[in-house]
């Protein structure tokens, strides 16, 4: 039943590139997305997941990019919630994988992860909103921010691949 | 114990920072929106107190059992504070999960406790040692864990199951106290013997009239005493195959297991000597204490490795009496066995050779194959050859393959009755 709703999860995410350039780049893309995150969802596999997500977000920039779409923010928080919680369910899913659930286990979860999901969206229509207001007003100073964004992020993204190489095995996981 | 972030903290920060990369490099602010949810998720899911204080209280519903019966385990577990606990009781070899699961997840209420059950089979004679409860404590959405353990518990024994037998091998000699076997020795009992003249101080009960009549004089006729025997199981624990749990060691055990309990509600006195690397034994004696001990010892009984040889010399007479029967439980596959075994033969004792053939459990623990059978049909000729050769030099061998009945095999064994023995 998890694998279901994670699957359906990431069908979600990689139909989002798909919904801005049905084409050439970014088919393949999605289709590399799917392939990682379908293998990870079967194997409910943290790691391969996250690998298929980050796809599908490469997917949709390049989608992005190339049809020059115009800023959705909507879209953009539901994808970064529907990744989210693709994440946290493979991998309480890969936790509880051949273990029994005690009474209210799910339900607390679910409960956890909507709580997760709308906190998200408030705070993506926070930024929005935020942003937009001082868009106009910090228009000259774009180009630092953008440089410090863009140093955080590859930091970020360095030391998670670097974290995920060398993530321990889950003595407790059986598998 | 302390909270310890887990691997989806580092999914969670790929992939905000993935968005963040591709935001500024794209040059698109709703990219870095993306990135807002799961740093959301990795905020959200670090807000945590102190690591909470857990109890973990374990029981087995039976700690003597016999194999391939069933025994649950039920688990109590309490907390200080609420949450979603883990808990791992990894199965030692030999048990199999029958209900329920070892692995569990519970939400854990504050200051109630949570029962947990599950049922496991356990195959094969061996102490069953519960590995210990692994513990972890899941912090909000998974983001953060906290981990502990308890030691192992006392452990369940798992005796073998008993098999019935009815062609126990007799003893030659009898003890001095009664019991069901009918010995040479004349005097009270059920069973008669000779006819004498009747000499004053005789029961009259004990006049056997139809020969007096016969006679013209008065006879009595004589009875045998009925005695018990002393038994002493010789265990060879020098060298074993088979793989784990069905070894000719676990095989003879099951059938020294049995021989005592045979041998004890005949009121036999039964001891147990288990010939190894160990020179390890228990004293005869009767009664259901006594089988308890054999019981216990035949479950410790396992190959302990050495190039030293133990003479049975060195046991001492109360251990070994000169009059009891010897049954000794053996794949005949160590010379030094082989060797004591001729050597108690030769020094009188009453002796039989139950020969465990360690031909099947080799079998069972190579891969199968033609090569492996032609093996195992080389060393069954083998085997039988060297049998016979024992024979020849005055050993009582019956033949065992440790999978069929014990009885089936003892059947076979034809040995002379008490009083013609004495008599010849």
């Amino acid at each position: 039943m998890m694998r279901l709703v994670a699957a359906a999860l990431l069908l979600a995410a990689a139909a989002f590139p798909f919904a801005v350039y049905p084409a050439a780049p970014v088919t393949w893309l999605v289709l590399a997305a799917l392939l990682a995150g379908g293998a990870g969802v079967a194997l409910l596999s943290g790691p391969l997941v996250t690998a298929g997500g980050a796809l599908a977000l490469i997917a949709h920039a390049v989608a992005l990019l190339i049809a020059r779409a115009a800023i959705d923010p909507v879209g953009a928080t539901t994808l970064g919630v529907t990744l989210t919680l693709l994440l946290l369910l493979v991998h309480f899913a890969g936790r509880v994988d051949g273990a029994v659930l005690g009474p209210g286990v799910l339900i607390s979860q679910v409960r956890d992860w909507l709580v997760v999901a709308g906190v998200g969206v408030v705070a993506a229509g926070v930024l929005t909103a935020g942003g937009a207001a001082l868009a106009g007003g910090l228009g000259g100073v774009t180009v630092p921010v953008m440089i410090a964004a863009a140093v955080l992020g590859a930091a970020l993204t360095a030391a998670g691949v670097a974290a995920l190489v060398a993530a321990r095995e889950d003595p407790m996981s059986g598998r | 114990m302390t909270w310890r972030p887990t691997a989806l903290n580092l999914s969670l920060l790929a992939l905000a920072g993935w968005a963040l990369f591709l935001g500024v490099l794209a040059g698109r602010a709703d990219l870095i929106v993306v990135a807002v949810p799961p740093l959301v998720a990795l905020v959200m899911g670090r807000r945590v107190s102190r690591p909470p204080a857990l109890r973990a209280d374990h029981a087995v519903s039976a700690d003597r059992l016999v194999e391939d019966e069933r025994v649950t385990v039920a688990v109590t577990l309490w907390a200080d504070q609420a949450g979603l606990v883990e808990v791992l009781e990894p199965l030692p070899p030999g048990v199999r999960l029958e209900s329920g699961g070892n692995h569990a997840f519970f939400l854990l209420p504050q200051g109630r406790p949570v029962r947990w059950e599950y049922t496991v089979r356990c195959a094969g004679r061996r102490r069953v040692r519960f590995g210990g409860l692994h513990v972890r404590r899941w912090g909000p959405l998974g983001l953060v864990a906290t981990e502990g353990w308890t030691r192992p518990w006392r452990p369940v024994a798992v005796y073998p199951r008993l098999a019935p037998l009815k062609h126990l091998p007799r003893p030659l000699r009898t003890q001095t106290f009664v019991g069901n076997y009918v010995s040479p020795a004349q005097g009270e009992g059920i069973e008669p013997g000779d006819i004498r003249p009747f000499v004053p101080g005789d029961q009259v009960r004990h006049v056997n009239w139809r020969a007096t009549l016969r006679l013209g004089a008065l006879h009595v006729t004589q009875h045998h005493r009925e005695r018990n025997a002393d038994v002493v199981l010789l265990l060879d624990t020098l060298s074993e195959v088979g793989p784990s749990g069905e070894t000719v060691v676990d095989a003879a055990a099951r059938g020294a297991t049995a021989l005592a309990a045979a041998y004890l509600a005949r009121k036999d006195r039964v001891g147990l000597i288990e010939y190894g690397g160990q020179l390890r034994w228990v004293r005869p004696g009767a009664g259901p204490a006594q089988f308890q001990r054999l019981a216990d010892a035949l479950l410790d009984a396992s190959v302990v490795f050495t190039y030293v040889t133990r003479d049975l010399e060195l046991i001492p007479r109360r251990v070994l009496p000169p009059q009891a029967l010897v049954l000794a439980l053996s794949p005949l596959l160590d010379a030094r066995f082989v060797r004591a075994a001729t050597d108690l033969a030769a020094r009188g004792f009453d002796l039989v050779v139950i020969a465990v053939s360690p031909v099947a459990p080799a079998r069972a623990a190579a891969r199968p194959g033609r090569v492996t059978d032609v093996a195992a049909r080389l060393w069954a000729l083998e085997r039988r050859a060297a049998l016979d050769d024992l024979r020849r030099r005055g050993l009582t061998i019956v033949e065992w393959d440790g999978v069929a009945p014990l009885d089936t095999a003892l059947a076979t064994l034809r040995r002379p009755r008490l009083r013609r023995v004495l008599a010849g």
